[in-house]
């Protein structure tokens, strides 16, 4: 063997080294962030460094997706989750695990429950693991504003002593999809449509990269309620203070325009877990059962097979027992 | 034998002042007098916000219309008031009223009394002839007597220590019950009911508390009460605000009505009010709030042995707003 030859030998058994040592190292990376995983499975916190690289692989991620992100059937569609941390590992007992089941998300992950930041790092953590198997779109809670008058604020504060945690979060809620279309057929959406918007167009070409307006389209789909009543049709202000209230016709126009047949939307509470209304043009989906821990109410998932056809699965509270460390807090009441 | 019902019962009244005390703060109701009470009132939501608005204003339409429309002397007496700051409050406003009984458990007025006491602002407005009473559980004055007692004895001590310090049963007397009656066996409270109807000459009672035990919503709130050792002991006696009516008609009453929260809110609010409220605070709890409101009532019932008076107690009752439609805009495309 020359020098030539030998120098050769030596520089590919360097390569072939780094190669091993880069895989090795993904290898301990992946091990490591499937602990953290099982970590926030148990409803454990992640240590502030770990939110930082969470979020940091998170933003790679959700910056690359689209304004209406494209997911393909099958895939398990849920609505609200609030934080109730309990019920969201009960939801993905029923509707199964992901990856084995696709997900796509509706928004309002945060606030009102008392386990937020649980809820949200796990949604996170699943999305930055199986990017292509979980879809999030954002939701009106998923802001700056909201986050401090419903919770999501002050539990950062409460469970990491300063806002920094909270800061982050907020971050990656400017990046988080708007909508969602499956298989071109079925709009979804956290609240609903928007008197200026007419075709999805229009959203993709919205800058979403920022907290919420207070009006204008991105509120409107953030925060808009369908309104079925004789006397209503098209638009009307919503007594949320945010967003319109629309009628049948609104959506019925939207779906011919865009060549659709369903819109799934989520952000009303709906005792039965969910709701179809406008002649079955369009569902609300509602997963936080007893809301508030206070409403009674059931919740639902809506699995839609490679074919789109729709089965809603209703489920109850998580039991009881799984409060426990937080019964000394209790919802509100007039007393 | 139930002193953890009992201590959990008082401790409803810390939680009662509190939400004032943040209703107040967010600028839904003004009071002067709240922040002597609660120190630094924590941020309740904005739906317990609402609801604090809604029951402070339904009452006070109810309590100021007795006190504009009835022309003679007249009581005010509040059961369970707690940390109630209506009296100060009318006092401030120069609301025209003889006197202002207020009566709830020694360990809350005791606490009431030192706070008073404390603070001039609301000393002062008492006058020159308040004095304390039973070791400082209670406050007597010209218009106001804080008295110290258990409304299970209403009929048997109660009353009499009330007319001991000014109580007049022939002066019309507007009694009020803010989630009070409702903790205690409906037994006791009956007899507050019939005896308030029988004995005074003309009289308005105003009741405040919670409805719809059976449904899911209210079986929830009955399990998260219970939690907190909380018994709505007579809720299932009065659970429809038909049964709410039907307590009074049936123990003597000429005239009863009942409301829930939601169409006092939406009918019964000025629409400037609904308007200036809406301004507050973002209300994204939209569903929430209509089962909230769903279960909690405004009763309201009255009783005069004379014509003329009976006439000046009809006016007592709200307003009724029309609904607006909802707002159409045009947009153009």
């Amino acid at each position: 063997m020359g020098n030539s030859d030998l120098d050769r030998f030596v520089g590919s058994q360097h390569v072939l080294t780094l190669r091993v040592s880069s895989e090795l190292f993904e290898l301990i990376k992946r091990i490591n962030f499937c602990r953290q995983i099982e970590k926030i499975r148990n409803c454990e916190l992640i240590t502030e460094g770990e939110v930082r690289r969470l979020c940091a692989k998170a933003y790679e991620i959700l910056i690359e997706e689209s304004n209406v992100q494209r997911v393909d059937a099958p895939v398990t569609i849920c609505g609200d989750i609030h934080g109730q941390f309990y019920d969201l590992m009960e939801l993905f007992r029923v509707g199964d695990d992901c990856p084995k089941t696709n997900y796509l998300f509706l928004g309002d992950f945060v606030d009102r429950g008392y386990y937020s930041v649980e809820t949200f790092f796990l949604l996170l953590a699943l999305k930055v693991r199986y990017p292509d198997r979980i879809t999030l779109i954002r939701g009106n809670h998923e802001s700056r504003q909201i986050t401090q008058v419903y919770g999501f604020y002050d539990e950062c504060v409460r469970k990491y002593g300063t806002a920094d945690v909270w800061n982050l979060c907020c971050d990656i809620f400017d990046l988080i999809s708007l909508a969602a279309i499956i298989d071109d057929r079925i709009f979804c959406v956290h609240g609903g449509l928007s008197p200026t918007i007419q075709v999805l167009d229009q959203i993709k070409n919205l800058d979403r990269m920022q907290e919420v307006p207070h009006d204008g389209p991105m509120c409107d789909l953030l925060w808009s309620d369908p309104y079925d009543s004789s006397d209503m049709d098209g638009w009307s202000l919503s007594p949320r203070g945010a967003g319109f209230l629309f009628g049948g016709d609104a959506v019925a126009s939207f779906l011919h325009m865009n060549d659709l047949e369903l819109i799934a939307r989520a952000h009303q509470l709906v005792m039965e877990g969910y709701k179809l209304m406008f002649g079955e043009t369009l569902v609300t989906v509602w997963s936080a059962p007893n809301y508030c821990y206070r409403c009674g109410n059931v919740a639902a998932i809506l699995e839609l097979d490679d074919q789109l056809n729709q089965t809603y699965k209703i489920f109850d509270a998580a039991t009881e027992e799984n409060r426990v460390p937080v019964k000394t807090i209790l919802p509100d009441y007039f007393l | 034998m139930d002193s953890v019902h009992e201590a959990a019962v008082r401790g409803t009244n810390d939680d009662a002042v509190i939400s004032k005390a943040s209703a107040v703060q967010a600028a839904y109701i003004s009071d002067n007098f709240v922040k002597y009470f609660v120190k630094r009132p924590p941020r309740r939501p904005p739906i317990i916000n609402r609801g604090t608005y809604v029951r402070t204003t339904g009452l006070d339409i109810l309590i100021t219309k007795f006190l504009e429309t009835v022309k003679a002397k007249k009581q005010i007496v509040s059961f369970g008031a707690g940390s109630d700051t209506r009296y100060f409050s009318y006092k401030e406003r120069s609301r025209p009223f003889h006197k202002y009984f207020e009566i709830d458990y020694p360990e809350i007025t005791s606490r009431k009394v030192a706070i008073i006491r404390r603070h001039k602002q609301m000393y002062t407005l008492l006058g020159e002839s308040a004095r304390l009473g039973m070791g400082g559980m209670e406050l007597y004055a010209d218009d106001y007597c804080l008295i110290a007692g258990d409304l299970r004895e209403f009929t048997t001590h109660v009353v009499d220590r009330l007319i001991q310090h000014g109580f007049d049963t022939s002066l019309p007397t507007i009694f009020l019950s803010e989630c009070v009656l409702i903790y205690m066996e409906s037994g006791d409270s009956d007899k507050i009911v019939r005896w308030v109807g029988e004995n005074m000459s003309a009289a308005v009672f105003v009741v405040y508390e919670q409805i719809l035990p059976d449904d899911a919503f209210g079986s929830v709130m009955l399990q998260n009460l219970k939690l907190r050792n909380i018994e709505l002991r007579g809720i299932y006696a009065y659970p429809s605000l038909e049964s709410q009516k039907e307590r009074f008609l049936k123990r003597g009453w000429t005239h009863a009505e009942a409301i829930d929260i939601n169409k006092m809110h939406d009918r019964h609010i000025d629409p400037r009010e609904l308007e200036r409220i809406s301004r507050l605070e973002l209300l994204d709890e939209v569903e929430e709030w209509r089962l909230l409101s769903a279960h909690y009532c405004i009763a309201w019932a009255y009783v005069a042995k004379n014509e003329s008076i009976m006439e000046m107690l009809e006016q007592v009752k709200f307003v009724y707003y029309d609904p607006i439609p909802p707002t159409r805009r045009i947009v153009t495309t």
